[in-house]
């Protein structure tokens, strides 16, 4: 690209860029980019992590078609082993997606998919009757 | 019951409830969104100053002439065969491991913007619907413009991002079956200008395809061009705007809608997911296009000329198609080849792990500073043709902080 070629009285506007420029950080600080507040510790499932090698667990209930805790972000280390526990009030099936596991829920009784965490991603952890998604599974 | 693998063995449970995408990419590194805002930054304001003081884009007069010749009407004979073969799929397909939704959603969605930012035009030289005869019985009406396309194209992407059940073969049946019988119905009333206004599909490419650097004169001559150029030959027609914030807003929403706040929204609010879910990207759409409205109020009012709404959409284009590429980049290599492989029935697994998540956000970054790059210096052109010379720097400025706006918008829906 020839972008950068004739010089228009460039020094002239000097005064002008610095003004404007701080007043486009004002502006572009106040549209609220640049945050991930949305994925901050506290917004996702309380996870027993441990040490990066160790295990992540979760658990995670459905009653009358409300997830508890609320859909959140469960974030893994590639290689880590998850487990994830699932109890339903009702019949139903949870799959983890790009994993392909999937596990039957009978009501009241909690099931556990327990896999290595071997794919990078984001992945919907979700069940198949009700079409809820339990958490986003992000392995880094 | 404990399966320790789950039952990873049976394939059987497959149920497409949310679209085609097995995966979605993970958040991009922060020290990544910083730069890329802070290259932006840098470059609209030396742009400011720096660049041209006369317009040097010469649109549809500008290239190199190339002898090439495309056989249209095979080209359009063979996209006919992949449509009816994709309604095969998606009629007598079974439920599981249908490739009719990853062919639509996947090949044909997203595959086009690479195959228009290539070869240009793509889907007008191998639109169907064009095999029809180009015999208008009225003129298209001037004033409708761009906006049965931007309607279209809103139509689509809420069957992808809202619908009950978006990659369900009975969704996308009603959806092309709707299509279909708009595209003939406004192809035997006023031809094939229709189909280049009316036609989403046709109109989405053809903008993509305005970046390539293959590209047509105004009387059909094709050349090798600036992609630059060809940017600038986008013709301003009412709609055009319209059309680019639909492709912005969709795409935006697209990244929006998996972060979990949303998620949570979506299933357990009032509104339920279809509700909420159309709101959100009615919302997003309109966000986009008030921006884009107030800053070239602005810019009209710094730079002393009025209309100046539709003149500036062109330089849109390279920004949404950076969204694009940002968004799809990764579903178009991995659930690209899931389609090939279910479309063709091979035997052969589909390797999620082929790409690495920095080759991802690298990607990913680099197409929304590009095309914010490209979207600046259109705009810085058209200024300087457009305004008076004392005032097209200071008439640019809101322009930039439109772009700035999305630029970081974008880069921040990376993070989430």
């Amino acid at each position: 690209m020839r972008a950068v070629r004739t010089l228009v009285c460039g020094p002239v506007f000097v005064p002008v860029f610095v003004p404007v420029s701080v007043l486009v950080f004002v502006v572009v600080a106040g549209c609220g980019p640049l945050s991930a507040t949305h994925r901050d510790p506290g917004n996702g499932h309380e996870v027993a992590t441990g040490t990066p090698s160790g295990q992540a667990e979760v658990a995670i209930t459905i009653a009358r078609g409300r997830v508890s805790p609320p859909p959140g972000w469960l974030e893994v280390g590639r290689g880590q082993r998850v487990g994830i526990t699932v109890t339903s009030d009702v019949a139903d099936e949870v799959h983890v997606h790009g994993y392909d596991l999937a596990a039957g829920l009978r009501p009241g009784v909690p099931a556990t998919l327990r896999f290595t965490a071997d794919l990078t991603g984001v992945f919907e952890v979700e069940t198949h009757g009700s079409e809820l998604v339990l958490t986003q599974l992000a392995v880094r | 019951m404990t399966p320790d693998r789950g039952e990873a063995g049976s394939p059987a449970v497959m149920v497409l409830a949310h679209g085609v995408g097995e995966r979605g990419d993970l958040p991009i590194p922060m020290f990544y969104a910083y730069a890329g805002a802070f290259a932006a930054l840098v470059v609209s304001f030396l742009a400011l100053g720096l660049l041209w003081a006369d317009s040097r884009f010469r649109g549809d007069r500008a290239g190199r002439v190339v002898a090439v010749r495309v056989p249209a009407r095979p080209a359009r004979v063979v996209a006919l065969v992949a449509a009816v073969h994709t309604l095969g799929w998606l009629v007598l397909g079974p439920v599981t491991g249908n490739a009719g939704p990853y062919l639509v959603y996947v090949l044909f969605w997203v595959g086009l913007v690479p195959a228009s930012l290539l070869l240009g035009p793509v889907w007008r030289a191998a639109n169907p619907f064009r095999l029809l005869p180009d015999r208008a019985r009225r003129t298209y009406p001037r004033r409708l413009g761009y906006h049965p396309a931007a309607a279209g194209l809103l139509a689509f992407t809420w069957m992808e991002l809202a619908a009950p059940e978006p990659a369900a073969p009975l969704t996308l049946l009603i959806f092309f079956g709707l299509y279909a019988a708009a595209q003939l119905a406004g192809t035997l009333r006023y031809g094939h200008a229709w189909l280049e206004r009316g036609d989403p599909f046709e109109v989405y490419s053809t903008l993509i395809g305005h970046l390539s650097p293959l590209g047509r004169r105004a009387d059909g001559t094709r050349v090798l061009r600036n992609p630059f150029d060809g940017l600038d030959a986008v013709r301003p027609a009412p709609g055009l705007a319209a059309t680019v914030c639909v492709l912005l807003g969709s795409t935006a929403y697209d990244g929006f809608s998996t972060t979990p706040a949303w998620v949570d929204a979506l299933q357990s609010g009032p509104l339920g997911r279809v509700g909420l879910g159309t709101l959100g990207l009615l919302a997003a759409v309109a966000g986009v296009a008030l921006l884009y409205a107030a800053c070239l109020g602005a810019a009209g009012l710094i730079g002393g000329t009025s209309g100046l709404s539709g003149r500036f959409a062109h330089s849109l284009v390279p920004i949404a198609v950076g969204y694009l590429i940002a968004h799809y980049f990764s579903l178009l290599v991995i659930e690209g080849r899931h389609a090939i492989i279910l479309a063709l029935g091979l035997d052969a697994g589909v390797d999620r792990d082929v790409l690495s998540p920095a080759a991802i956000a690298t990607v990913q970054v680099l197409a929304i500073v590009l095309g914010h790059v490209a979207g600046v210096v259109a705009a810085h052109d058209r200024s300087v043709r457009l305004l008076p010379p004392a005032r097209a720097v200071a008439g640019q400025i809101p322009l930039f902080v439109l772009m700035i706006c999305y630029t970081t918008g974008g880069l921040t829906l990376l993070l989430a």
